[in-house]
């Protein structure tokens, strides 16, 4: 982060999410009435795949990841919401699960033996469920030396099976660390350095829009790393950005909201306070007026008016947020074993799940699968 | 990083010192050549070609660097290393392919593992590029050509695929600039061919064996000095006997058994009293001073200086003890040097100073020194023939400078040990003209404060630990404490004050430290 100071809860934030399982705080989850029938779906340390019903505050299944090696990192659900494609193997291989089965339905070696590639939790399905499109960074291995390759966009078929191999591939700019898919099926977006709009199916670069070339005269560049495409339910996705304004006696460090409407294209970006509070990841809500977001603290911002609506403290860090379908409650989750339920409006603890063997969700996606 | 890499690091700990791999195994290592090692050992990833082995040859590096490769081709790349042919290989690697005394000259510190030094300054661009992660003396403790820093740039994101995507990476094209510009820039600064190395190389190889004096500084403790006896064996290494004091008279006697690398890299494991100590010092071009830093073997930041020179040797002063005197005071003062016995050369203080009891040696004077009460301050030469040193005289301290300025320390706990912080007061005297003249350390009483008020609010003193009588400040316990805010860590944001009393007058000095979370791996150069 381009922050002025170093930050404490930043570098506090990560030792925490380094160990495993510390001393928290025990909460009896409360069995309150459902807000919504939607289940959670998040991963831990070292292998774990949890299936969460939102609404009962308790773990409905639990799938062991075979060659997980450790850390499930990115988690995006197919279209019909029964699959759960991971990004594991130290971001080295791509596993389709069937969350009723637990079975594993689809697997990409990403590295072979001459070629280490590594996916920086970009990943993506497209909207009819047939195709999973991955970002490779690949490294040449020669016996006394790596020799790094350019990027490219590979495209799987998600019905190969085991042994899927890329049907297409494509060459990619460096540094992406998010593919985002739009609803028309036709391309998709990858964020980066900038905004990038690819063909699906020729992979033609059919625009780019500024991040880091934002057309802001009066902010410094801004900084923007986020790490799980979620847009749902909205088709908005958001994340928090950090820049400067330029002032005549000094900068002011300030927190942007930005969102990408993926069915139009509409792209926004407006500071909504100084700079006060990290945020690592934010969601918006289903009627598009709040986004939450998380870090040591909950802030709820009011999206039309680009304003800090309310903000409270929580027990130790959180990286990940969604929110709930009829946008009642929010979920949290990421860092150790705690999955959190907190009232939207009035940003209050209704409970805390604690997932069973209590090892760390480390960056792992908390994903919505939405109740019909 | 995991936790596996630390284990592996601490059986390491040990590479560089002699019978780090037992005597016997290392005698069979080292009777089979340098080339023939890695010819066995490397040759089947690095070929050979022409009496050269692809990217091995190309690169010169120090001791510690080299140590830092093995590990690396053992852990990553699998290679299987015994501690015998390692040793060997590192002996023979830093003689054929080490840096010259002037071209390590600016990274000793890292070598030396000195806490809170100022890192070297290689402008902005590389600072931000290579200086974020590591110190860039790790940088400056190599040679390559650009073909070769190309490689590393390579070897950086092919290994640590987020060094594009972590803070001050991201913000920039790293891969387009680390291997684009970046090569040819080091390659300019540190060059894998330079005349200082093939100087270096045509140089007889210096016998330390002998008879040195020796003078050092413990930091918030005291000064010692003594003598060390060397003894060079018939495998080239040295053993090393000594007989040293502190200022209060206190024995500070023990061992050392070094490795001499590179013809001048000094790598002793010492004994002294109950204390097990690393030495990493430097000899001399000419061979007649030897001097660096040692520190505890568990605890790198716990250390001090030393410097040796050759018994002897030209009349010199290495050391007046104590540095300074106040005026009306009477009190014993050592000179520590060379050529210091000669009974007809008088000893001189300089002006507004009266000396009785004179005891000496050839290394050593005890003199009882008696300062005027109407001394002007300043500096005062210290003779005796030709040999000279320096006094400072002062009539009341007028500054206290917390030294270092800016100090980090860490927490402990679980299997990582705490790293402490070591501060010194150091008094300064304003002389007529204005100008301050250094005292040297003054015995304070040691407290800390919220930097900010954010350090404040979070209450950082309470939790991130405290200091004891001498300076030294010990970090609390890493992890979770659910006292804090958001279950924090015991982390903390904290002015150093160092109060010291001067006749009726209370001075202040101030620095500012850090305290912060556990570091899991601390590489030899780091
Ligand atoms: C199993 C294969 C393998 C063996 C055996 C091996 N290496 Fe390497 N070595 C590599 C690879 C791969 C790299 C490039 C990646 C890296 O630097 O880690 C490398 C890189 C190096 C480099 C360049 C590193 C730098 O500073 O940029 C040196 C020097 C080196 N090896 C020395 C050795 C020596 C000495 C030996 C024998 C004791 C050895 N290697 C044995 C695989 C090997
Ligand atoms: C993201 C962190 C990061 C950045 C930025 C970085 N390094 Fe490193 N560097 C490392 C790590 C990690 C190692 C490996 C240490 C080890 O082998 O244990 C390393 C090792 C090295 C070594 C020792 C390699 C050897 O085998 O002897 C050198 C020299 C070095 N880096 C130079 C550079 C240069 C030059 C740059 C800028 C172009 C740079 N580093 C930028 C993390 C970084």
């Amino acid at each position: 982060m381009s922050l002025a100071r170093p930050h404490r809860t930043w570098t506090a934030g990560f030792a925490l999410a380094l160990s495993l399982c510390m001393a928290q705080h025990a909460y009896t989850a409360t069995r309150a009435a459902a807000p919504a029938a939607d289940l959670l779906v998040t991963a831990a340390k070292p292998d774990r795949l949890f299936v969460i019903d939102a609404a009962a505050r308790a773990v409905r299944t639990q799938h062991q990841v075979a060659g997980a090696n450790g850390q499930i990192f990115t988690i995006v659900l197919s279209p019909d919401q029964r699959i759960a494609f991971l990004l594991v193997d130290r971001m080295e291989r791509i596993v389709g699960i069937d969350l009723g089965s637990g079975r594993e339905v689809f697997r990409a070696e990403l590295s072979t033996s001459a070629e280490r590639v590594k996916d920086f939790f970009a990943l993506m399905v497209t909207p009819d469920g047939k195709e999973l499109i991955a970002y490779e960074l690949p490294t040449q291995l020669k016996p006394s030396e790596y020799v790094v390759e350019e990027p490219r966009f590979a495209v799987f078929r998600t019905d190969a099976g085991l042994t899927a191999r890329p049907v297409r591939s494509y060459p990619a700019p460096r540094r992406i660390h998010m593919l985002l898919a739009r609803p028309n099926g036709q391309s998709f977006y990858a964020l980066g350095f900038d905004l990038y709009e690819y063909d699906v199916k020729t992979g033609k670069l059919l625009g780019t829009r500024g991040i880091q070339k934002w057309a802001l005269t009066d902010h410094s560049q801004p900084d923007l790393l986020a790490f799980w495409p979620v847009s749902e339910p909205t088709g908005v996705f958001t994340s928090p950005v950090y820049s400067e304004l330029k002032k005549a006696g000094g900068n002011v460090p300030m927190t942007a909201l930005m969102s990408l409407n993926l069915k139009s294209g509409e792209l926004a970006y407006a500071d909504f306070e100084p700079l006060s509070a990290l945020i690592f990841s934010t969601i918006l809500s289903p009627d598009r007026k709040h986004a939450y977001g998380v870090y040591t603290t909950l802030t709820s911002i009011d999206v039309d008016a680009h304003r800090l609506e309310k903000r409270v403290p929580l027990d130790h860090t959180f990286y990940a947020v969604n929110v709930s379908s009829d946008g009642r409650e929010i979920y949290l989750g990421g860092t150790n074993c705690d999955v959190g339920f907190y009232d939207a409006a009035k940003l209050e603890k209704k409970a805390i799940l604690k997932l069973p063997g209590c090892s760390d969700q480390t960056l792992s996606t908390l994903r919505v699968i939405r109740g019909k | 990083m995991s936790i596996g890499v630390e284990k592996y690091w601490k059986s390491w700990a040990a590479a560089l010192l002699l019978g780090s791999s037992g005597a016997g195994a290392a005698q069979g290592a080292a009777a089979v050549s340098g080339p023939e090692l890695v010819r066995s050992y490397c040759s089947g990833c690095h070929q050979e070609q022409a009496g050269k082995f692809e990217r091995i040859s190309d690169i010169r590096k120090t001791p510690e660097g080299w140590v830092m490769t093995l590990f690396r081709m053992r852990q990553m790349h699998g290679l299987n290393l015994g501690d015998d042919v390692r040793d060997a290989l590192v002996r023979y690697l830093a003689d054929t392919q080490g840096l010259a005394p002037a071209e390590s000259a600016a990274g000793r510190f890292a070598l030396e593992r000195r806490p809170n030094a100022q890192d070297i300054d290689l402008g902005p661009e590389i600072g931000v590029m290579c200086g974020r992660c590591h110190t860039l003396a790790r940088v400056s403790l190599q040679r390559r050509d650009e073909a070769e820093w190309l490689k590393l740039a390579h070897t950086h994101v092919g290994q640590w695929t987020s060094i594009e995507y972590s803070a001050s990476g991201r913000d920039r094209p790293w891969w387009q600039i680390a291997s684009g510009p970046l090569p040819g820039k080091l390659a300019a600064l540190f060059p894998f061919s330079s005349s200082a190395w093939n100087e270096w190389q045509s140089r007889p190889v210096r016998d330390l064996g002998g008879s040195w004096v020796v003078v050092g500084h413990v930091p918030g403790g005291k000064d010692f000095y003594g003598t060390a006896r060397i003894e060079r064996d018939a495998g080239g290494d040295f053993a090393a006997h000594y007989q040293l004091a502190d200022v209060t008279g206190f024995a500070m006697n023990g061992d050392s058994k070094a490795i001499l690398y590179t013809g001048y890299e000094w790598r002793g494991s010492a004994q002294i009293g109950a204390r097990s100590l690393r030495e990493v010092y430097a000899v001399s071009d000419d061979g007649n001073r030897i001097a660096g830093r040692w520190f505890d073997a568990a605890h790198a930041e716990e250390g001090g200086e030393w410097t040796a020179v050759r018994e002897g040797g030209a009349p010199q002063v290495l050391a007046v003890l104590p540095q300074s005197l106040r005026a009306g005071t009477t009190t014993t003062v050592t000179i520590v040097g060379n050529g210091l016995g000669a009974a007809t050369l008088p000893v001189s203080f300089g002006a507004g100073t009266s000396v009785t009891k004179v005891e000496r040696s050839a290394q050593r004077i005890r003199a009882l020194v008696t300062v005027a009460a109407n001394a002007a301050p300043g500096m005062r030469a210290v003779s005796t023939g030709a040999a000279v040193g320096k006094l400072a005289v002062y009539a009341q301290i007028d500054q206290l400078n917390v030294v270092p300025g800016y100090a980090i320390a860490r927490l402990g706990g679980g299997r990582v040990e705490p790293v402490s912080a070591q501060f010194e007061a150091m008094g300064f005297t304003r002389l007529p003209g204005g100008e301050l003249l250094a005292l040297g350390p003054v015995s304070a009483e040691w407290t800390s404060m919220p930097f900010d008020a954010e350090a404040k609010r979070t209450e950082d003193e309470k939790f991130a630990g405290h200091f004891d009588m001498r300076g030294r400040f010990l970090p609390s316990a890493a992890g979770p404490n659910p006292a804090r805010e958001f279950s924090g860590d015991n982390v903390g944001n904290l002015t150093v004050v160092a109060r010291a009393a001067d006749s009726s007058r209370t001075l202040e000095g101030r620095g500012h430290l850090i305290v912060t979370v556990q570091r899991w791996i601390t590489p030899p150069i780091y």
